[in-house]
């Protein structure tokens, strides 16, 4: 969809969004309420028992490790956290879940009332069409430095609860139900403890779906509660959408909007579907609430059903388990215990290594990418953090995108890191020789130094070695020496580039530029 | 006929005499099968009969006798256990035609830790299905007969576990109690049967009815046999979230220490409920001179929201039922109707092919119950009555250590006597509040109806996990009755 066809509804109507987010917990070693290991994939129906199959008689014995997680993730996202909860049955039919009820909570919660903050930049900036040129003292509050804004956004609750089966549809097109002859269930992952967030209706535009849900992620992940893989399932992300004309006060009719598996998506069919919205409406016709599926292949969304059916799920209390009541001291010593959360992170780096904003936003976001920064500064000195930086964010990015692989399986390790930045930062190698030494690291695994010396590689920085190749230079081309004399400054480049052509690339570029202009002087 | 006659001697003597050499388990485990041969066509009290685990356990008994090692408490004991129980090895169809040939995948604990002290499984005992009765009746494999009057129910729903006892098919039997379903069927029968504290025994691997009210709890024909198997099958169970860490003591030692001190506690205005036979209130008030002839100091005690105990239980059961049952949808086990056109038509079609008409009645009820916009009227309602009556019972353990009521309003009835449900639900009217208190309590034979012959129960109630001092009351009870019941049909087998 045109962008401007987006920005040009939201001047006229303002959308209003609340976000689902359910995250498996992978930081458990064992199912939510079994001894079934938590896993991707694997064979089908190889990671179960008489309990996550629901067999006739079988019982759940809640994790732990999960509460604990879900209360951390809580502390992390400043909610309340219960001193008084329990778990609810969720009641309805369907082949994925094994009791035909899910485990969940319903009006006690484990955590309530909380909220993050997000910073909204760049192009993003511009689908706040309320903002204008005049920033609001209320809500949104103005960064100035980077021309973006800042708001937040309140979270409802985080409640737990197990995750169902996975249904494989056989016989129709791309594993739709439509059209398939018959279905088979895998519960491997039926059980898998869920975080369930839901988020207040405080969003208002595609974007800050976006910086939410990518936000949530890198707490998420700082705190090592879940591997957030959208693309594996582990983190999925429904978005509750309506709109309504500016000024107006009461809720449009809102459509769920599932199927997202990228944050990209996730901005597309909020997008799609507040434009959707607006057209329906601005034709006189109304919108029906109604569940959604984004493609992104079509770029649309489509409704599921023709007719929503009004669930009645029948909560009611979990006979099997007792309640759960929580010391404060232990809620305080695991609030202690929390570790540095992006934010904090990103202002440390900015304070402490001076990289520039941008820079330090991005490092600090990703945990792994964080880790690995940390590592190779440590190795390196906090005085070559900014290198480490640009080299992560430059041609480490560049590689592991090109390659396909997370940060964790790059051959160049932090350690590898470290050495390249320190000898180009020691003058032993140029930014140019470097890149190559860097591609060879990245396809060989060996070490910097090891490439360095393999390759004879050194560069050479002593001026009297670099004087004797320039005046050989100057002496092969007295013609362009002559021109240069007589006011073709820029001729300087060409004999550089003889020099470092004779010294196969290993002049230092420095030496060998103040070399050249003062003997040609 | 084998030469050892089960129905004379206690679990405790058949152990014992194994122990001496006198018979061995596997003669033992002859003994009770020749009993079923001879009278389970007529009782019906077993829907499976296991010899191959009953001879492989008879033989690893007489394996550790002949080895010299010392023999657990229930060694070389026959068992029954309830069809509502996983074992592997058998089918646990819980009655129904929907499990009719569901293979057990895992162990049931409590049935676990009784072979584990070396009870012989025999076979799974015939109940209502999936425990929705009070007669056996609703069992989709036809009724078990009251072996006192095979024209007569044994009760339910533990009716075959009970009957299997009484009969002295085997010496012993679990069974499963949701509102009575231990306790009526011994009354019935005339065995002692013991539902106890809730959380006291682990309800893993029981298929669950009411997961808030259910437990397994043992038959015998005497207190000391249900005392020796309480301690077999109690203590935490790290499956079930809802088992109790609280110790399990020796529930047998202390049995001979008589009544004397017992503050023992009539509940008056329950005998004075309507329905209650003028025998059955004289039993219980001859039953607290008995106890006051031992020397317990004997008083009187109301509880007033117990009176509601019927109604909060048909709201409270049905809803976890309700919810329970769910997974039994033709998906992974159980019956599958045929060619279903969709998933919901495979859904629908298969349960009500695979659920008989009191199971899909309390389906129907719990559902009903726990909607929208009736939650609060009805389930809200009945957990406001169970406080009560929680509050009641407490109230009344401060006064006294076991309270007294009729285990049943009257003597076992004929078949097809009781055909509404409401008339069979109030069978169930004072076993039912221990249920929604969680207290233990246990049925002990009181004495014959004059006019039919039929046995009566008499319900002690005890406090929580105090399970020692209640059957300690009943052992003493027991022992100054001196009464021992043998039905007509066995007596006739044995001369
Ligand atoms: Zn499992």
């Amino acid at each position: 969809m045109a962008k401007d066809r987006l920005t040009e509804v939201l001047i006229r109507y303002e959308a209003v969004i609340g976000l689902e987010i359910h995250t498996e917990i992978t930081a458990v070693n064992t199912k939510m309420f079994c001894g079934c290991p938590v896993a991707f994939g694997g064979e089908p129906n190889t990671r179960v028992c008489p309990v996550c199959l629901g067999m006739p008689g079988a019982l759940p014995v809640p994790n732990e490790a999960a509460i604990e997680w879900t209360v951390i993730a809580g502390l992390a996202t400043e909610c309340d956290i219960a001193l008084w909860s329990q778990f609810h049955r969720k009641q309805y039919f369907y082949p994925d879940m094994p009791k035909d009820y899910q485990i969940s909570q319903y009006d006690l919660p484990f955590c309530s009332g909380g909220f993050v903050d997000i910073e909204v930049d760049g192009d993003g900036v511009a689908e706040r069409a309320d903002l204008g040129g005049a920033l609001p003292f209320v809500g949104p509050e103005a960064v100035p430095e980077d021309g973006g804004y800042r708001a937040r956004i309140g979270i409802t609750r985080i409640h737990l609860e197990e995750d169902t089966g996975k249904m494989v549809h056989v016989g129709g097109s791309e594993g739709r139900i439509a059209g398939a002859t018959h279905s088979l269930v895998d519960f491997n992952r039926a059980g898998t403890p869920l975080m369930e967030l839901v988020s207040e209706p405080d969003i208002r535009t595609p974007e800050e779906a976006r910086r939410f849900a990518q936000k949530l992620r890198s707490i998420w992940l700082a705190l090592g509660v879940s591997d957030c893989s959208m693309e594996e399932g582990s983190m999925r992300v429904d978005a509750n959408v309506s709109v309504r004309l500016r000024g107006a006060t009461e809720l449009g009719t809102k459509s769920e909007v599932k199927n997202m598996n990228s944050f990209k998506s996730l901005h597309d069919a909020i997008a799609y579907e507040i434009v959707r919205q607006a057209d329906l409406l601005d034709a006189g016709g109304r919108v029906e609430q109604e569940t959604r599926h984004w493609d992104a292949g079509a770029k649309r969304t489509s409704g599921l059903r023709s007719k929503e059916e009004a669930h009645d799920y029948r909560y009611f209390p979990e006979p099997d388990m007792v309640p759960f009541s929580f010391e404060l001291a232990w809620i305080d010593a695991l609030a202690e215990k929390l570790p540095e959360l992006p934010d904090a992170r990103r202002d440390r780096y900015i304070a402490e290594f001076g990289l520039p904003k941008h820079d330090a936003a991005a490092l600090a976001a990703e945990h792994a990418l964080a880790c690995y920064f940390e590592e190779a500064v440590a190795l390196t000195g906090a005085d070559r953090a900014r290198p480490v930086a640009n080299w992560m964010l430059g041609d480490l990015a560049a590689h592991l995108n090109a390659a396909g692989i997370e940060i964790v399986a790059s051959r160049v390790t932090a350690a590898m890191l470290a050495e390249l930045v320190g000898l180009i930062e020691d003058g032993t190698i140029s930014g140019k020789q470097a890149k190559e030494v860097f591609a060879e690291a990245a396809s060989t695994g060996d070490a910097p130094g090891a490439i360095v010396e393999a390759r004879g590689m050194k560069q050479v920085s002593d001026t009297s070695a670099i004087e004797a190749v320039v005046r050989s230079v100057i002496d092969a081309h007295p013609d362009e020496a002559a021109s240069y004399r007589g006011g073709k400054v820029g001729l300087a480049g060409f004999f550089v580039g003889q020099v470092m052509r004779e010294m196969r690339g290993q002049g230092n570029p420095a030496v060998v530029n103040e070399v050249v202009r003062r003997l040609l002087e | 006929m084998s030469v050892i006659d089960l129905s004379a001697l206690s679990a405790r003597q058949v152990r014992d005499s194994i122990a001496l050499g006198e018979f061995t388990a596997r003669e033992a485990a002859e003994a009770a099968y020749a009993r079923i041969e001879a009278l389970d066509g007529d009782v019906h009290a077993f829907l499976q009969l296991t010899p191959e685990l009953a001879f492989a356990a008879a033989d690893r008994v007489d394996m550790a006798r002949a080895a010299g090692n010392e023999l657990p408490p229930l060694a070389g004991v026959p068992a029954g256990i309830k069809d509502n129980m996983n074992l592997i090895g058998t089918r646990t169809t819980c009655g129904s035609r929907m499990l009719e040939n569901y293979e057990s995948v895992y162990d049931c604990t409590a049935v676990r830790r009784l072979l584990d002290v070396g009870a012989l499984p025999i076979g799974k005992c015939n109940m209502d299905e999936f425990a929705f009765g009070s007669s056996t009746e609703n069992s989709a494999y036809g009724p078990t007969h009251n072996p006192w009057d095979l024209e007569r129910v044994p009760g339910g729903s533990s009716g075959g576990s009970a009957a299997c006892v009484a009969a002295g098919m085997t010496s012993i039997s679990l069974g499963s109690d949701t509102g009575g379903s231990i306790r009526q069927p011994g009354a019935l029968t005339g065995t002692v049967a013991l539902k106890p504290t809730y959380g006291r025994v682990s309800r893993y691997g029981v298929v669950a009815f009411g997961s808030s009210l259910d437990q397994i709890g043992p038959f015998g024909t005497s207190v000391d046999d249900v005392a020796l198997a309480l301690e077999a099958i109690s203590g935490a169970d790290t499956m079930d979230a809802t088992s109790s860490s609280e110790p399990v003591g020796s529930y047998t030692d202390g049995l001979d220490q008589g009544a004397r001190g017992l503050r023992v506690g009539i509940v008056r205005d329950m005998l004075e409920l309507e329905g209650c036979g003028a025998e059955i209130r004289a039993s219980v008030d001859l039953a607290a001179e008995t106890f006051a002839a031992l020397g317990a100091e004997v008083g009187e005690v109301d509880l007033p929201a117990a009176r509601h105990g019927l109604a909060a239980y048909y709201i409270i059961g049905p809803a976890e039922a309700s919810s329970n049952l769910a997974r039994f949808d033709g998906i992974r086990y159980g019956h599958r109707a045929a060619d279903p056109a969709d998933v919901l038509d495979l859904y629908m079609r298969s349960r009500a092919e695979g659920f008989g008409p009191e199971t899909i009645r309390r389906i129907m009820l719990g559902t009903y119950a726990l909607s929208a916009g009736y939650y609060d009227a009805y389930y809200g309602q009945a957990q406001k009555a169970r406080t009560r009556i929680i509050e009641d019972f407490r109230a009344a353990f401060e006064r006294f250590d076991v309270l007294l009521t009729p285990t049943t309003p009257e003597v076992a009835f004929r078949f097809g006597e009781k055909s509404d449900p409401y008339t069979m639900y109030l069978n169930d009217v004072y076993t039912i509040p221990v249920n929604l208190a969680g207290n233990c309590a246990v049925s002990v034979p009181s004495g014959l109806c004059s006019t039919s012959g039929m046995p009566i129960g008499l319900q002690i109630i005890g406090d929580y996990f105090a399970e020692a001092i209640l059957l300690r009351a009943a052992a003493a009870f027991e022992e100054a009755t001196g009464f021992d019941p043998i039905p007509p049909l066995v007596g006739s087998l044995n001369s």
